[in-house]
């Protein structure tokens, strides 16, 4: 898991595509709010679903990498 | 190391597009402005800071000096005289008053309903006001908003389209002098920031909008029944 965070001088991948993919669904959940006519209620567990979720498949193929 | 270098970048960017969201909020930022509807885009309350301030973003004000081209239908109707909305076309002492009301991201070019001779071009009134169009403010004596009345008639009928100041909108532009011969969608003029225009046509014209619709200047007919060119 050491892996996850920093790996061979550079930072891990895992521990990227959590930062990357956090922005960008922060950004892309501001652009959602402001397209559609939602309830900030709605859109707001929808997004943090999809953020659970997004993290989630990231830490297992991390888990899933450092395995092999 | 080069990883690490493509790595920063790629973060570096996402953090300037984050700042760049934090700085701009509540407002979108420029990143995603281009996608987003034009009431979105410039929200009317960026627009009402823009207007206390006196400074403006020039994207919007690029948009908002837009004057795209026309063509207006065949036929004899009555054209729209702006872009916007119609809240009211009451008729008073034997003429329709045909209000349209511009918002602040309307098309601000304001076109000629028919085809004839400009009679007169009048400015009045004396003062700034929101709702100008409501209650027929714009008919009161001396304390009505700031206006231009362009009178136009053709062989049978004579027409007038007010131009109408509010808080926001302080100038008109009038481009058509009196005795000048005018076509039928050609541009009048233009009022800077959403305001009112107002079309006064004969009470026994048959009005083909109603109260609620949107109409496009020199594109919808709005009234027939009356020999217009």
């Amino acid at each position: 898991m050491s892996d996850f965070f920093w790996i061979h001088g550079h930072l891990g991948w895992g521990w990227f595509a959590v930062l990357v993919f956090t922005g960008l669904w922060w950004l892309l959940s501001d652009f959602i709010w402001r397209l559609k006519n939602i309830r900030i209620q709605r859109l707001a567990m929808v997004m943090s679903a999809g953020w659970i979720i997004g993290i989630a498949i990231i830490l297992l193929l991390s888990l899933v990498g450092s395995l092999h | 190391m080069t990883v690490l270098v493509v790595q920063v970048v790629i973060l570096a960017a996402l953090v300037a597009a984050l700042t760049l969201w934090f700085v701009c909020y509540p407002h979108p930022s420029p990143l995603v402005r281009r996608w987003l509807p034009e009431r979105k885009r410039w929200p009317e309350t960026q627009i009402r800071g823009w207007l206390k301030h006196g400074r403006f973003h020039s994207a919007f004000v690029h948009h908002f000096y837009r004057d795209p081209e026309r063509q207006p239908p065949a036929g004899t109707s009555m054209l729209a005289p702006a872009d916007g909305l119609v809240t009211s076309a009451d008729v008073r002492a034997g003429t329709r008053y045909l209000v349209i009301a511009l918002s602040l991201w309307d098309m601000h070019v304001q076109r000629s309903p028919l085809c004839g001779k400009v009679q007169s071009v009048q400015s009045h009134g004396e003062d700034f006001m929101d709702g100008e169009g409501r209650e027929f403010a714009f008919l009161r004596d001396k304390p009505c908003p700031v206006q231009t009345r362009v009178v136009i008639a053709s062989q049978t009928v004579e027409v007038a389209v007010r131009l109408i100041t509010s808080l926001a909108a302080r100038r008109i532009e009038t481009w058509v002098n009196e005795g000048d011969d005018i076509l039928r969608g050609q541009r009048i003029g233009r009022i800077l920031l959403g305001s009112t225009v107002v079309l006064e046509l004969p009470a026994s014209a048959n009005l083909l909008v109603k109260v609620g619709d949107r109409v496009l200047a020199g594109e919808t007919p709005v009234a027939d029944g009356v020999h217009s060119s």
